[in-house]
């Protein structure tokens, strides 16, 4: 058991209301520079819909992620000997067109534009080239599109939906949306650290963020083909990659990511998790319908004495598994099972977890009056307007099991609490239901707890960073010291 | 005892004075045939290819008892520096210019005066003989047979290797009919040069010891053995034989087969790396678009 510990998150998808607050607070304050406007390291999409860049779940294009093939895991998009054929052009590489292309208005124009008899307009500037353009696409173009015939239909998502299903998904007063937001998912098995021809790329010991080192990349790229969730960005006005670093500067002063921080709906969950790196590789290998079960069984927990022990040998400080053990996101995926790594069919093992969300309730309008549906007050999921086969590919390999389950847990709790506040709903029902969730009621109310009434320290357990370990074992202290500090701020620069 | 000391040293003295005499002789001879060998390398390697001594005319003209034609120094000066000669107007010259077709002598690096005149006398020297050593190349003068031309191809091509060294000829030279690519631009085309030396004796002569700065210096130590000079002498009568086309042709087929080479190899590239990424939104938004029209 080699025990070692990663910040994980948790979003909880039912809580999302798609106000991008989290992208903004983002933007603002690490991609608001030259080079990285079209860099939404979070960003929140509309499913069903292609997302951003388009269609970036679709690996038959992006070529990202790992694919098995001979018994082991290799990446899709380059090998050894791939580095040197495709060394001038790599032929997984997507284009700006892709991403978007980053605009700005010429406010000139507006402001002192001379009397006409037409209305002056500020016209849209490339902040690339910035020359006129006409704006064609965006980070957000398909946001709240849950039926645009191009984006909607084009989802990645669909693809082994029946036609029945798709029709449904689309169909008036069944259509249907909800909001998907994403950071980089600080992977255990990173695909983009694997490509990395300068070994710029590296996944911190100490708390598992995947960061790109500005000084060790030398631009080539392979990370963002490498990367199924496309979340590194390549700078052109630098010459150098970048990612989320899932703000470690605002972490290791015990502030959550500006992300976190900022976030409306509270859906976002963080808190430290111990896992067993040694068996990453095996776990990594399974076949798809076991993934998201062994996923799971690579996190430990942080209440058994052994695993303590074993962490405790290895270096995890005292403090850090002591968060562990009071870790929101150890209770959603390891206790309660209710929270799913996106796409784990990519092999990259995401740390990063999503609630799957419920659909909204069906209603139907007789006459004047919108009446439900469904019978009961909360409709059966497997009615839902989402199909389930959808969030099965999103959340479950494609295998509906773990996404029912977490559903009819979430659902279970949601009358359990009508009982208990309203009371129009039989408590001996709401038990049953309970109990053919596999939930009881103390489960039942920390869920609710945590989903609805939860505070900041209840969303955040930030786990202190201990950096002064890490970096003693690295080099020592004393020398680290005399480098840093006062000093001078290197830019990126292309080269060496 | 004394005396013939003295006499053993007067001896002596004597002997000294006749070695002496000896060696100075030696040097003398010696230097002479060296001084005229080295005319004869001269004349070998510079004049040969359009001069001959009692051989008849080639390119230029047959230099034996050239010192009864004109006087000594006209032509001292003329091997100096031909073109000056000619460039001062003077009638003889430029009747001589007239008669090589407008060749005009190359003037040699190094060509002094006391060189010019060592090699008036080897000319002198060689008229009187009955047969000089210079009367021209003696290659064989047996038809050339289609296989000749086909080696002479081969030779210019460089598909086969030329016996002392050489380079090929395609390396500086194009000519007609060795293939749709040509060869190189440095150096003339030499379709006709068959027709330019005046035919085959001229040429093969020419070849044998080729006297132009830039050649000479290629084939000065890798000289073509006869069997070459035959076979290429054979291929450039035969370029010459095939009416040349016009060279705008030549040209449109050169850039018509280097756009085709690169229209395959494109194909090539398009099918090696069909599964390479290619744009993803607009081909979305495109294809919609298409669909709606429909």
């Amino acid at each position: 058991m080699n025990v070692r510990s990663q910040i994980s998150m948790v979003f909880h998808l039912d809580k999302c209301i798609g106000c991008h607050t989290c992208s903004i607070a983002c933007k603002n304050i690490w991609t608001d520079r030259k080079g990285a406007e079209y860099m939404w390291w979070n960003n929140v999409e509309t499913k069903p819909g292609t997302g951003f860049p388009t269609q970036w779940e679709d690996q038959e294009k992006y070529r990202g992620g790992w694919e098995k093939k001979n018994g082991s895991i290799n990446l899709k998009s380059i090998s050894k000997t791939r580095t040197i054929t495709d060394i001038f052009h790599n032929p997984s590489m997507p284009s700006m067109d892709d991403y978007y292309e980053p605009w700005t208005y010429k406010y000139d124009e507006l402001f002192n534009a001379p009397e006409g008899s037409d209305q002056p307009t500020a016209r849209p500037i490339s902040l690339v080239t910035g020359e006129y353009i006409n704006v064609e696409a965006g980070p957000n173009w398909d946001d709240d599109l849950g039926g645009s015939r191009v984006y909607a239909e084009n989802d990645p998502n669909l693809k082994n939906l029946s036609e029945e299903q798709q029709q449904q998904l689309f169909a008036i007063e069944r259509l249907v949306m909800f909001y998907f937001p994403r950071i980089c998912n600080h992977c255990l098995n990173p695909s983009c650290v694997a490509s990395c021809p300068s070994g710029a790329l590296y996944k911190r010991g100490e708390d598992g963020i995947v960061l790109i080192d500005q000084k060790r990349c030398r631009g080539w790229r392979q990370c963002i083909a490498a990367c199924p969730y496309k979340k590194t960005f390549y700078n052109w006005s630098t010459g150098k990659s970048e990612k989320c670093i899932l703000c470690f500067p605002r972490l290791e002063t015990g502030q959550a990511p500006a992300c976190f921080h900022s976030c409306v709906g509270r859906i976002r969950y963080l808190g430290v998790l111990l896992y067993d790196a040694d068996r990453i590789e095996e776990v990594a290998n399974k076949p798809n319908d076991e993934l998201v079960d062994a996923h799971r069984s690579l996190i430990l927990n942080p209440n058994d004495p052994a695993v303590i022990s074993a962490a405790l040998q290895n270096g995890v400080h005292e403090s850090v598994i002591e968060f562990a053990q009071k870790s929101p996101v150890y209770k959603f995926v390891k206790e309660w099972k209710i929270a799913l790594p996106p796409h784990i069919e990519f092999r990259t093992l995401p740390m990063l977890y999503y609630v799957p969300p419920m659909s909204p309730v069906m209603a139907q309008q007789n006459d004047d009056t919108v009446q439900s549906v469904s019978d009961s007050f909360f409709h059966d999921i497997e009615q839902s307007r989402v199909p389930l086969q959808f969030l099965a590919n999103l959340f479950g390999a494609g295998h509906q099991g773990k996404v029912v389950y977490a559903l009819k847990k979430q659902k279970a709790v949601r009358t359990y609490r009508r009982a208990v506040t309203v009371g129009d709903i039989e408590m001996s029902v709401a038990e049953k239901m309970l109990n053919e969730a596999d939930c009881t009621t103390q489960e039942a109310e920390a869920i609710y707890q945590l989903t609805s009434l939860c505070t900041f320290d209840d969303r955040f357990v930030i786990p202190p960073m201990h950096r002064e370990e890490a970096i003693e074992m690295m080099k020592d202290p004393h020398e680290h010291r005399s480098e840093v500090g006062f000093g001078f701020v290197e830019k990126p620069e292309r080269g060496l | 005892m004394m005396r013939k000391k003295i006499l053993l040293l007067k001896n002596n003295r004597r002997n000294s004075a006749k070695w002496f005499l000896a060696m100075l002789m030696f040097f003398i001879i010696i230097s002479v045939a060296a001084y005229s060998q080295e005319s004869a390398d001269l004349f070998r390697q510079n004049c040969q290819s359009c001069h001959t001594i009692g051989g008849g005319k080639l390119t230029g003209p047959d230099l034996k008892n050239v010192a009864q034609r004109k006087d000594r120094a006209w032509l001292t000066k003329f091997i100096q520096d031909p073109r000056a000669v000619l460039d001062a107007g003077d009638q003889y010259a430029l009747d001589l210019q007239r008669e090589a077709r407008g060749a005009v002598m190359p003037a040699l690096p190094g060509m002094t005066k006391a060189r010019a005149e060592a090699l008036l006398d080897l000319i002198d020297a060689e008229s009187k003989l009955e047969k000089s050593q210079f009367v021209g190349v003696q290659i064989s003068e047996r038809p050339f047979t289609p296989r000749d031309v086909e080696i002479g191809r081969q030779i210019f091509k460089g598909y086969v290797k030329l016996s002392n060294g050489g380079p090929p000829c395609i390396a500086c030279h194009t000519a007609h009919s060795i293939g749709g690519l040509g060869g190189g631009t440095l150096a003339p085309d030499l379709t006709t040069v068959f027709e330019r030396y005046e035919g085959r004796k001229t040429l093969v002569t020419w070849l044998s010891a080729p006297a132009t700065p830039t050649m000479q210096s290629v084939f000065k130590k890798q000289a073509l053995n006869p069997e070459e000079v035959l076979s290429l002498t054979a291929f450039f009568q035969y370029t010459l034989q095939r009416n040349p086309e016009d060279p705008s042709t030549a040209r449109l087929n050169f850039i018509l087969l280097g756009l085709g080479g690169t229209l395959l190899v494109l194909g090539v590239f398009d099918v090696v790396w069909n599964k390479r990424f290619r744009s993803v939104r607009r081909i979305l938004v495109q294809s919609m678009k298409l669909g709606e029209k429909q």
